[in-house]
């Protein structure tokens, strides 16, 4: 008889061990593929960007669009990981070597199946909200200088903030009740605002506006292409959204501020939103790049509370976006600035609706350990935060390189094309597209 | 040349290979770093004699 407790006690500890092991792996598997889903939003900035340039222009927009990913990789890995460990609290760290660059987590260790995925996770999160801004400034930025401002953004500003709004023991979170499980505030209005910040000080594209302040349109050369990128950026913001909610094994999902959540409910309310945006920019304008960009604006409109909206409201939501956002890119346009692609009404408009959205219809939803609940308040406090974090540092370090001179591409330049300066290949060799195009 | 820290995977945690001592992963981080912000400083450069050359008149 003992011996058949014995060895049943031994089966359970065995059968416990692994279950706790496929477990563990199943949740690697999970951030492993949302990371790989997330990169199918480098795909789809990278056909959105170069569609987006005129012909003489788009292998240097896509050069400048490859390039930020593959920088803002190794510099999260650097000190971004770390920025977000270290400051919860406000700007003081929290000295811990652990996600500093020289930590044992910090590559192969059989003994840590999460850090991995988990900074993979984040890389991703970072490099989208460089790649929102890339797409603002193309055609006449210097790529050296855009290079140091999206490693700025994507490896420091946007992740600084994510350490106080988007961390279990955040200070915005822990003294707000501040709430934005889809990120609208801690990407995309720190990367919106980030690169209005820039936007001022790059100037617009030669040609852009007349003397009189009127503005011309710069047609982008291929708008289907552009349009498929928009299509396949929301592909990967599944996983982008997957990944902003935490695998709990043998227990239920918890979202990023240890609040029970579940991934059906960001289900209903991501494919709500997508939907009323693009239904309020296609009432509004009758256009597609403005109706998949609204897409976006849908969900990122509802992103701030996914975990609890009801979906009709999310729609609705998406909808007010989908109609307000190129309502703010035409008064952006009027006011003198030159925003290629949209990226500040989308990501920073569209952000600061989710966020105070957040505030007006999840107000009261409760908090855990003795955090405040969801206020109007703390979602106002937590935009503007978001809005100057991502706003001055754009600014100041763009003022700085343009008293330096290395900003902008000289306009002799632009009139030629970026392409015949700097690149070794043509993208239409064979005439065609852009091969007789006049300088604009 | 061995540049494994490990022998067998009994008990076996962080294994950086040929990165088993904090020199080695300074050497290798210092590196990683240079070539990074050392390859946009190129690029600038680069950039300059581009626009240079291809200034018209």
């Amino acid at each position: 008889m003992e011996q058949q407790i014995a060895e049943l006690t031994e089966k359970l500890a065995a059968l416990e061990a692994a279950q706790a092991m496929s477990s563990t792996v199943n949740s690697e598997i999970f951030y492993w593929w949302c990371t790989g889903l997330m990169v199918i939003i480098h795909a789809g900035f990278l056909a959105y960007e170069m569609g987006a340039s005129r012909a003489k222009n788009v292998l240097a927009s896509g050069i400048k669009n490859i390039l930020a990913f593959a920088f803002v990789i190794p510099t999260f890995f650097f000190f971004g990981w770390w920025i977000y460990l270290a400051f919860p609290n406000g700007f003081i760290p929290v000295m811990d070597s652990y996600g500093a660059p020289w930590d044992a987590s910090m590559g192969p260790n059989l003994a840590d199946n999460a850090t991995g995925v988990f900074w993979a996770a984040f890389t991703l999160f970072a490099a989208t909200t460089a790649s929102i801004f890339s797409g603002a400034v193309i055609e006449r930025i210097r790529v050296s200088s855009f290079l140091i401002l999206a490693i700025l953004l994507g490896s420091v500003v946007w992740i600084l903030g994510a350490s106080w709004g988007w961390h279990p023991t955040g200070w915005l979170t822990v003294q707000l009740g501040y709430h934005d499980v889809g990120a609208a505030g801690v990407v995309h209005m720190i990367a919106g605002f980030f690169a209005l910040g820039v936007l001022i000080n790059l100037g617009p594209r030669v040609g852009k506006f007349n003397e009189d302040g009127s503005a011309n349109e710069l047609c982008a050369h291929n708008v289907p292409f552009t349009i498929t990128g928009l299509m396949l950026i929301i592909v990967g913001f599944f996983g982008f959204l997957g990944g902003c909610i935490i695998y709990m094994p043998g227990e239920q999902w918890i979202n990023i501020y240890g609040q029970p959540a579940t991934l059906s409910a960001f289900a209903f309310n991501t494919l709500m939103g997508f939907s009323g945006g693009i239904i309020g920019a296609w009432l509004k304008t009758r256009d597609p790049f403005w109706m998949m960009s609204g897409a976006l604006v849908g969900i990122f409109c509802a992103a701030s509370g996914l975990d609890v909206y009801y979906p009709p409201l999310a729609f609705l939501l998406g909808f007010f976006g989908g109609i307000v956002v190129p309502m703010a890119a035409k008064a952006l346009e009027k006011a003198g600035i030159d925003d290629a692609v949209g990226a500040f009404p989308v990501h920073g408009v569209g952000g600061l609706i989710g966020v105070l959205g957040c505030g007006l219809f999840a107000s009261g939803y409760p908090n855990v350990e003795d955090y405040p609940p969801i206020t109007l308040y703390g979602q106002a406090i937590g935009a503007v935060v978001m809005a100057l974090l991502g706003f001055i540092p754009g600014f100041v370090v763009s003022y700085i390189m343009k008293l330096m001179g290395v900003l902008r591409v000289p306009d002799e330049i632009q009139i030629i094309g970026l392409d015949k300066t700097k690149v070794p290949v043509k993208a239409y060799p064979e005439g065609g597209i852009g091969s007789a195009m006049p300088a604009e | 040349m061995n540049g494994s820290p490990i022998t067998s995977w009994e008990g076996a945690e962080a294994y950086f290979t040929f990165a088993d001592s904090p020199t080695m992963i300074t050497i290798f981080l210092v590196g990683a770093v240079v070539v990074c912000f050392g390859a946009i400083f190129y690029g600038g450069m680069h950039e300059s004699e581009a626009y240079k050359e291809n200034m018209p008149e």
